[in-house]
């Protein structure tokens, strides 16, 4: 075995210009798969600007703001002016509310499952105690079940809740409602909050809270200067998620909204039915544009941060 | 058995100035164990990879028994290399571990399994062949780690830190073990270390490394008595340093002359340079003696097996250590006669910073 | 009674509450009315009618069974082939070269984007009037649309597959390289050094060492793939029809008796999912006990 075959190397010459070779095949490949993992978005540019792109052109002839306009979102051709526009938006067109409401409920869900979710999220992360496998489990479940198996339950549920406390005098709403559709949007965010805040405190160290109380800190000042700054990164993720992961929502906010609460998927995921690609393209354009931020703002955070991570598989 | 040549080897980062590894030269005899000491980032790991052909050398050569390896890659080099932290596959046995190699080289399974019940008897661990590695303890994962290497019958064996991560009654023993199976195997070994105690408990000789350049090739004894810089004086614990001028085998220093004995004919001390002695060299309290001057005891630590003593002398402090066996102490304001023995004393090469 | 004795019930509470009512109290009502609870159709008495119905009945079963196994090839396609190639393309990464950054971001890319618009771009990347189409359109390669292949809206469900790969492998994507990251190269190095070859390291070293991960990433992915709505909503055809779209179809039908074969079918692909993972974890724990 020690014979090793020193002769059976390759000359010089040849070796280098095997490694050009094998750059080149290298730099091929990698492109070759970016710029198909990435058709799609070309796909929603070139379809969401397109004018009259008759088959087989690559490349349409015309460019246009067609779909644009027709969404509402520009004043009609030949009409552009910044009091124009204004007046369009104004108006607010139905992409517009969309919109608006998608972001208000993402934000409601967001603050709401921090609020929420820190606490529980301390406590497993910082603390031992009997039944804290249950309670995991219990937290955790709602990202492996399929969310059509509750969702339909939960349909029934918030009808017969509603029934329940209209008999009680309580009119409360929650089917077809934003605030209906905000709480169950609660139900697949939860579980990423908590399982990214409660990663952050299992490496925080509660000593420096005890030792800020030494110094003369009180609970509130405590929480601001000590806890607050040494958790930020993980919490900025976690409201990252939420909000990615209630922005994302069709299904739930179909089977609850009751056709009454139309953000952006449903409104778009009525539109690709219509056979306009334009449309279809411009409204998927406005609907990935927060995502693509949110991706671009956490990617330094992202490496490692399994909990995290977790959260894109339910986008 | 194999003769390893490395020729002005140079590694080279693009954006780095300074090379991590310049123009080193070194020939290790076949069936040495040697070390490469140096500093933490002193260019000797990027060394070992680059003879295990991990890192590809920006320039120079690198033969064992005179033919070039350097286009070899790392799987056919037959130069193994044992990880500081033994990289021991989590997922397999101890024995799948060790039998690796031979895996890799499509060995029939029997005579895997007879190779590797000898290869753990080498290492003294026999029996442990279906534990998990995460079940060992860190010696015993440094020991299937060497067995995984030897395994292959390697023509050069590579050791990285191989006692650094071990405590201090776990090193002996690997350092018989180590030394035992590489004289029974005659395997050229060449191992890494920060460490100078580590070097000079295993090592034939040792290759001083500092900033990616060779500094002194020598015999641990050697290292000790003749150390040829000030920076190697002090790397291997010298503290007392004092100008002086040569002339022969006199040295002039502003307090007085000092004899000392030459070295070999490579070992030529400057003309003009720092004359060097270990604390534990000097010889306090016997006026008579060669070499002694007078000093005054500046201050004194007790530390149980030994007595450090601060000496001034002239304008310069210098340390002593004094073994509790010897008689007599010295307290502190104390004048004392200094002796600095003739063959202890040495001539370097003081620091270019300096 | 202490505070100290509240604190953590307290902490935990209103999380554990929210998914205990919203989620699980909505299982298991939906369970109650797929054995046909019904109290406002006057039903109270429960029974496996509407599993049998769905399952055997001559109405519904030839659907239900090819709607089942169209739902496994999907889930199975998806998570393994998005899996295999999110571990290739992880690897290419792997080397430091120019433009390694803006390669990752486009790798990345998809990762945020929801499900529904990736399957939108499915339909303008893959349908017969296609951006691909076009491309084979302008190489000559085919004269007119209908002579691309129907890869959308087809009856074998590569179009819902290929919607779950162009997801699922910036999913897979991120978790493997991280876990590359954090084992670094040493232990490929270590092997090299014994003499294993390039394939040999990664059969040996990198594929065992990534599995743990890999497999976790994988569960998250065949249980979101077998049970999404959208995907297959907008990509399947009527039939076969995967089980989410069937569950939704039975529910939404304006007869209420159907509405107990839907609940029913949202219960067969949560129990289907759950003994997957429960045989996953049954798997695992028992490689962690031997290890």
């Amino acid at each position: 075995m020690t014979d090793v075959t020193v002769k059976e190397l390759a000359p010089a010459d040849r070796s280098a210009g095997k490694r050009a070779t094998g750059k080149i095949v290298f730099y091929a490949t990698v492109i070759f798969m970016c710029v198909v993992l990435v058709l799609p978005v070309i796909a929603f540019f070139i379809n969401a600007f397109a004018f009259r792109w008759f088959y087989p052109q690559l490349i349409p002839d015309e460019w246009s703001l067609q779909a644009w306009q027709r969404l509402g979102l520009l004043p009609p051709p030949g009409q552009f002016s910044i009091e124009n526009l204004f007046a369009q938006w104004a108006s607010v067109p139905d992409v517009v509310r969309a919109l608006g409401l998608s972001l208000w409920i993402g934000f409601l869900v967001t603050g709401v499952s921090i609020v929420i979710g820190m606490p529980a999220a301390r406590a497993l992360g910082m603390y031992s105690f009997r039944g804290k496998r249950l309670i995991e489990f219990i937290i955790i479940t709602p990202t492996i079940v399929p969310p059509i198996a509750f969702s339909l339950g939960l349909n029934i549920n918030f009808i017969r809740w509603d029934l329940a406390l209209e008999a009680a005098g309580i009119n409360l709403g929650l089917s077809g409602s934003v605030l209906g559709v905000s709480i169950v949007h609660l139900v697949p965010v939860m579980p990423y909050v908590v399982l990214t805040l409660s990663g952050v405190f299992a490496n925080y160290n509660a000593d420096f809270e005890a030792q800020a109380r030494t110094l003369g800190a009180g609970p509130f000042r405590t929480f601001w200067h000590v806890t607050f700054p040494a958790i930020l990164p993980g919490l900025f993720v976690a409201c990252l998620f939420a909000f990615l992961v209630s922005w994302s929502q069709y299904l739930l906010t179909f089977l609850i909204g009751q056709g009454r609460v139309i953000t952006l998927p449903i409104l778009l995921f009525s539109a690709a039915g219509s056979g306009n690609n334009a449309v279809i393209a411009a409204l998927s354009l406005i609907f990935i544009a927060p995502a693509v931020l949110i991706l671009l703002v956490s990617s330094r955070y992202l490496s490692g941060e399994s909990g995290a991570v977790g959260g894109f598989g339910r986008v | 058995m194999t003769h390893v040549r490395i020729n002005n080897l140079t590694k080279a980062y693009s954006g780095v100035d300074a090379p991590a590894v310049a123009d080193l030269d070194l020939d290790i005899p076949s069936g040495r164990l040697i070390a490469l000491l140096g500093p933490s980032g002193c260019g000797k790991t990027t060394t070992l990879k680059m003879i295990a052909g991990l890192i590809r050398p920006t320039a120079g050569d690198i033969t064992f028994d005179g033919d070039s390896i350097v286009r070899i890659p790392p799987e056919k080099r037959g130069a193994v290399m044992v990880f500081q932290n033994y990289l021991l596959f989590p997922y397999m046995s101890v024995g799948q571990n060790v039998g690796f190699g031979l895996k890799m080289a499509g060995v029939d399974p029997k005579t895997i399994d007879q190779r590797v019940k000898e290869m753990l008897n080498l290492v003294r661990l026999p029996d442990i062949s279906d534990r998990r590695p995460k079940q060992l303890s860190g010696g015993q994962q440094q020991r299937v780690a060497l067995a995984r290497a030897l395994i292959t019958k390697p023509r050069v064996l590579l050791l990285d830190e191989p006692l650094s991560n071990l405590d201090a009654h776990l090193r002996d023993e690997m350092r018989e073990l180590i030394l035992s199976v590489q004289r029974d195997l005659g395997i050229t070994t060449i191992f890494v270390t920060h460490d100078q105690e580590e070097a000079v408990l295993l090592a034939d000789r040792i290759a001083m490394i500092f900033d990616g350049r060779l500094q002194q090739f020598a015999s641990p004894d050697v290292f000790y008595r003749h150390p040829a810089s000030e920076r190697i004086a002090r790397f291997l614990g010298g503290v007392n340093f004092l100008p002086g001028k040569r002339q022969g085998d006199t040295v002039e220093t502003d307090v007085g002359s000092f004899r000392f004995a030459p070295g070999g004919e490579d070992e030529r001390p400057p003309e003009d340079g720092l004359l060097t002695i270990r604390p534990e060299q000097i010889v306090l309290g016997q006026p008579t003696a060669e070499n002694t001057v007078q000093g005054r005891v500046v201050s004194r630590i007790f530390v149980g097996t030994y007595t450090r003593y601060r000496l001034a002398l002239g304008s310069h402090q210098i340390e002593a250590v004094r073994s509790a066996d010897v008689a007599g102490d010295f307290a502190e304001g104390q004048d004392v006669p200094i002796g600095f023995p003739a063959d202890r004393v040495w001539m370097v090469r003081p620091d270019q910073a300096a | 009674m202490s505070w100290e004795r509240w604190r953590i019930p307290l902490m935990l509470g209103p999380t554990v509450l929210i998914i205990l009512v919203l989620f699980f109290g909505s299982l298991g009502f939906g369970f109650l009315q797929s054995l046909g609870f019904q109290p406002q159709l006057g039903n109270t008495e429960l029974n496996f009618d509407a599993y049998i119905s769905v399952m055997f009945s001559e109405e519904h079963s030839s659907r239900f069974w090819a709607g089942l196994l169209l739902t496994f090839w999907v889930a199975f396609a998806s998570t393994f082939i998005s899996a295999a190639l999110a571990i290739a393309i992880a690897l290419l990464l792997r080397r430091t070269f120019f433009g390694k950054r803006l390669a990752v971001f486009l790798f990345q890319l998809n990762l945020p984007i929801p499900h529904l618009v990736i399957a939108i771009g499915m339909i303008l990347v893959f349908s017969q009037s296609g951006l691909l189409s076009r491309v084979a359109g302008e190489l000559g390669l085919i004269s007119s649309p209908r002579e691309f292949p129907v890869l959308v809206r087809d009856s074998s469900g590569i179009g819902i597959i290929l919607a779950y790969v162009w997801k699922e492998i910036a999913f897979f994507g991120i978790i493997v390289m991280a876990i590359l990251q954090s084992l670094g190269e040493d232990y490929e190095a270590a092997a090299q050094s014994l003499g294993a070859n390039r394939w040999q390291r990664f059969r040996y070293v990198t594929l065992p060492l990534i599995m743990p991960g890999l497999m976790s990433a994988s569960i998250i992915v065949f249980a979101f793939t077998f049970g999404t709505y959208e995907v297959p909503r907008i990509l399947g055809v009527r039939h076969p029809e995967m089980l989410p779209v069937m569950a939704l179809d039975f529910f939404l039908n304006p007869d209420l008796n159907a509405r107990a074969e839907g609940m029913a079918l949202s219960i067969i692909i949560a129990v289907i999912v759950l003994i997957l993972v429960l045989i996953y974890m049954y798997i695992s724990a028992r490689t962690i006990r031997r290890g």
